[in-house]
């Protein structure tokens, strides 16, 4: 019985070389990392700022010989600060993804490789497979890279180390980031694969991302009734919160549809369960993970089904060879 | 299997595309040790054929055995037994000869694939371009690195697709010495092309094929006894081709 | 015709071949749609909150304030406007210039363009209308839309200023969008790798959209592309002042959400641009800068280098 592992390794080998001697792994690292680390940092920077200005105004207060308790200490939880690097994971680590994905496809589209691949003893599944792997291995290195920059800078920044439940959080957070960067990059693999030109796959797999990543979970925040007043609409009529909720229940059905477009988003899924993981989304801040994994497994699920969904239609489809090896 | 098993046996093999069909049900026999010229004008279904005979394809109708396996039940072994060089072949072009042939030997699963390289490289003449790189060659060092990664596992049945497509004249010629030299180890060359000149010089026997249709297979001393000199070659070519077009 | 208005109409009749482009300007228009319905439900359902309100208010005797939308322009209700032009409008704007340039590439016609009499400069003018017509067409297309539902919607009334306020807006975001697709045409002239222009023209774009606010003004990912939520005050601390002063004038789409928002009647009271240079300078500087870069590019093509074969 032959080895059924061989093809793929051999196959996701020779990516892996081609992706270390191209720069492509080093420029995706590098991006990504910026882009996380400039919203980490000038998140810690306006938390300063905010620090800074209690503290005065805690002084003014004291000196006046006022009571402090009447204004609110900003809070500080560490992990609260990473909200900007998961929200430019969520889009610009899903542009990179995207890319990664066209990019394995365009490897073997148009230059005959594939057709010499394909015409040796290597199942069609087994080619496929290891492209998927490769994309796995990439967003699992990659995220690898920016988050353990990310808490090297957060333990800097915060002066306090990170306690092991941070830790855990944060590979909690790795795991789901890794799985939703893995479904992106299958995406725009199999629009590359499958449409008449690569190049119209890259276009397509943008225009998705444009609509599941940006539009839907942004129409969800814009129609939020509370987001189109600036400072929010209750807190401009001054409306207590209980009397909130009742308002709100007679708006059930706008409610519900708003959440519907934004759960038709696998970024919102994501955004979820990792706010929650990391206490970025107030209601979770510093809850156990028994209490989150109960509110958020559907999250965790959704995620899991996407990403394994959409790579098990690659899987299952057969390439087309005569359209493939002949780029239009 | 055995060596008395013809290399490739087809019986209405056919490929259409909804209603149009590129192959027209192609029955034909061609014994081991053959150099099997395959003419035809441009967009006369030659590729497609190939690419049937390779797995590349899945035929609309009929069957086929290469180098004794069936196409349908046995695509691995098939695989296992043949080579083969697309027209343009472009390679990794960020990875050297050396690095793309270890890669390709690999998935023929052999496991000797340095020696194996070493051993095709010479037997090439382009030993000298094991350490360069790919992207930086010229249509004909491509071609003959193409060729190196068709024959490094020693196949049994070699399928060309319009090898000398680009070459200039050394390299033609370099090509039909190779195909000479393969021929007389014993390696069976199926080979699509429309250069009279090359079938009449590599070939022991041609098939025709004109709009989708075998319209023409003999050996070749057949053909040069009935038609003589290459200039008849060309007539039965082109009259065959030219009745099938204006029909 | 002048030698640059055919190269101009053949690359506007192969753009409407085009599936791929006919596509992202099906995807803006059905998103004009849906941001006029969007703003529109999301306008009545804030004024039912607020009738609820009132009532509330008044049972516990507390003053009754103003509907806070009611202090807002009538064109309020689109301002998802601004956000679906500059995320789908200036993608299409990318793969328009993209595409006219590598359509030529991939079909190999560059050498036969380059050996006939007009000059590159005859063809790079030619490419640059082609581009700013298929803008302007794209953004008329959602002028009219927007028109249509302004005068259908029921209990919106839109003074003449208004209309003229619309009218600014649609010929801001045809500079912003256009802007973007005159680096998508200089960068597909200047690297000949097949999605090459596409890729360097999107990451610039990325840049400017969601990390150069995040620098400016501490603003995240996805405020950066919610209309109300990207219009914050410089956080005050002496980094992001410096910061706002020197990366200000070149984050685009601040100034272009600033602008729009200032069209469009939705701008907060008070709220200072990033930077010290006036956003409309800014823009019109990128602009000119874009297009310049376009031209260059243009004129540094190499007709050889890529096409079918690559």
């Amino acid at each position: 019985m032959p080895d059924l592992r061989s093809p793929i390794r051999i196959i996701a080998r020779r990516d892996a070389r081609e992706a270390l001697r191209d720069r492509f792994l080093l420029v995706a690292i590098s991006a990504l990392s910026l882009a996380a680390l400039v919203s980490l940092v000038t998140g810690a920077i306006a938390l300063k700022g905010d620090a800074a200005t209690y503290a005065a105004a805690r002084a003014t207060l004291l000196a006046l010989g006022k009571d402090a308790a009447a204004i609110a200490a900003p809070e500080f939880w560490p992990l609260k600060l990473l909200r900007g690097t998961l929200e430019q994971i969520e889009i610009m680590g899903a542009v990179i993804a995207l890319i990664a994905g066209y990019r394995a496809a365009v490897a073997e589209r148009g230059r005959q490789t594939l057709a010499l691949i394909l015409t040796r003893p290597v199942r069609h599944w087994q080619f496929l497979a290891a492209k998927l792997a490769g994309g796995l291995m990439l967003s699992a290195m990659t995220l690898a890279v920016v988050f353990a920059l990310t808490a090297l800078v957060l333990n800097g920044i915060s002066g306090v180390p990170l306690t092991l439940s941070d830790l855990g959080r944060l590979v909690l957070t790795w795991a789901a980031g890794t799985l939703y960067l893995t479904g992106i990059y299958t995406l725009g693999f199999a629009l590359a694969l499958w449409l008449r030109s690569s190049v119209s796959g890259l276009v397509y797999a943008f225009a998705l991302w444009l609509v599941v990543v940006l539009v839907a979970p942004q129409i969800g925040d814009t129609m939020d009734p509370d987001n189109q007043v600036a400072g929010g609409v209750f807190a401009s009529l001054q409306i207590p919160k209980a009397e909130q909720d009742r308002i709100k229940a007679g708006f059930a059905g706008y409610e519900t549809f708003r959440n519907g477009i934004e759960v038709a988003s696998v970024t919102k899924h994501f955004e979820r369960l990792t706010f929650a993981l990391l206490g970025i989304k107030d209601s979770y801040t510093g809850k156990p993970l028994s209490v989150i994994w109960a509110d958020k497994k559907g999250d965790a699920l959704f995620l899991l089904l996407f990403t394994a969904a959409l790579g098990g239609l690659v899987l299952m489809r057969r390439i087309n060879p005569d359209q493939l090896t002949q780029e239009t | 299997m055995t060596t008395t098993t013809p290399a490739i046996v087809t019986r209405d093999l056919t490929k259409s595309y909804g209603a149009a069909t590129i192959l027209h049900p192609l029955t034909i026999t061609i014994p081991r040790g053959e150099v099997f010229g395959f003419l035809g004008h441009n967009g006369a279904g030659k590729t497609t054929t190939i690419r049937l005979l390779t797995t590349l394809l899945a035929p609309s109708a009929g069957q086929a055995s290469v180098a004794g396996h069936d196409l349908a039940t046995d695509p691995m072994a098939l695989r296992a037994a043949i080579g083969y060089l697309p027209e343009n072949v472009r390679l990794y072009d960020r990875f050297t000869t050396q690095e793309n042939l270890v890669f390709f030997g690999r998935l023929s699963g052999l496991s000797d694939v340095e020696d194996r390289v070493a051993d095709t490289l010479a037997f090439l003449g382009i030993e000298a371009l094991a350490d360069r790189r790919v992207g930086t060659f010229s249509k004909g060092m491509r071609q003959r690195v193409g060729l190196a990664q068709a024959i490094l596992h020693r196949p049994e049945l070699l399928f060309l697709d319009e090898p000398t497509s680009g070459l200039d004249p050394m390299g033609v010629r370099l090509l039909r010495e190779i195909v000479a030299r393969l021929h007389a180890s014993g390696m069976t060359i199926f080979m699509n092309t429309h250069l009279l000149s090359e079938v009449a010089l590599t070939c022991t026997s041609i098939g025709v094929l004109a709009q989708g249709r075998l319209v023409y297979h003999d050996r070749m001393e057949a053909v040069t006894a009935k038609y003589g000199d290459e200039r008849a070659l060309e007539d039965l070519y082109l009259g065959v081709g030219l009745s099938e077009v204006t029909a | 015709m002048t030698p640059a208005s055919i190269v101009a109409a053949q690359s506007l009749a192969a753009l409407l071949r085009e599936r791929t482009v006919l596509l992202i300007a099906g995807i803006f228009t059905a998103m004009v749609l849906v941001s006029a319905w969007m703003g529109w439900s999301a306008t009545a359902t804030v004024n039912g909150i607020y009738a609820d309100a009132v009532i509330y208010l008044q049972s516990i005797g507390q003053p009754v304030p103003a509907n806070p939308l009611g202090q807002t322009s009538a064109l309020g209700v689109l301002r998802n406007l601004t956000v679906y032009v500059s995320l789908i409008g200036t993608f299409a704007a990318i793969v328009t210039g993209q595409r006219l340039i590598e359509a030529d590439r991939r079909a190999g016609v560059l050498p036969l363009i380059a050996a006939r009499p007009p000059a590159r400069m005859t063809y790079v003018a030619g490419k640059m209308q082609a581009l700013a017509l298929a803008t302007a067409a794209l953004v008329t297309l959602a002028a009219v839309i927007s028109g249509l539902t302004l005068v259908l919607l029921p209990a919106i009334a839109v003074t003449a200023g208004e209309w003229l306020r619309l009218g600014g807006f649609f010929l801001l975001s045809w500079a912003y969008v256009t802007l973007f697709g005159m680096v998508a045409l200089g960068a597909a002239a200047r690297i000949p790798a097949t999605a090459g222009g596409l890729l360097a023209a999107t990451i610039l774009w990325l840049a400017v959209t969601f990390v150069l606010p995040a620098l400016t003004g501490n603003v995240n990912p996805t405020a950066a592309i919610n209309p109300i939520s990207a219009l914050v005050a410089t956080p005050e601390t002496p980094v992001f002042t410096i910061l706002g002063t020197v990366l200000g004038p070149v984050s685009l789409s601040e100034a272009y959400a600033y602008l729009a928002a200032g069209l469009m009647g939705y701008l907060p009271a008070g709220l200072v641009p990033r930077g010290v240079v006036p956003p409309f300078l800014s823009l019109i500087v990128l602009v000119a800068a874009a297009l310049v870069f376009a031209l260059r590019s243009g004129l540094a093509l190499d007709p050889n280098a890529g096409g079918p074969d690559a």
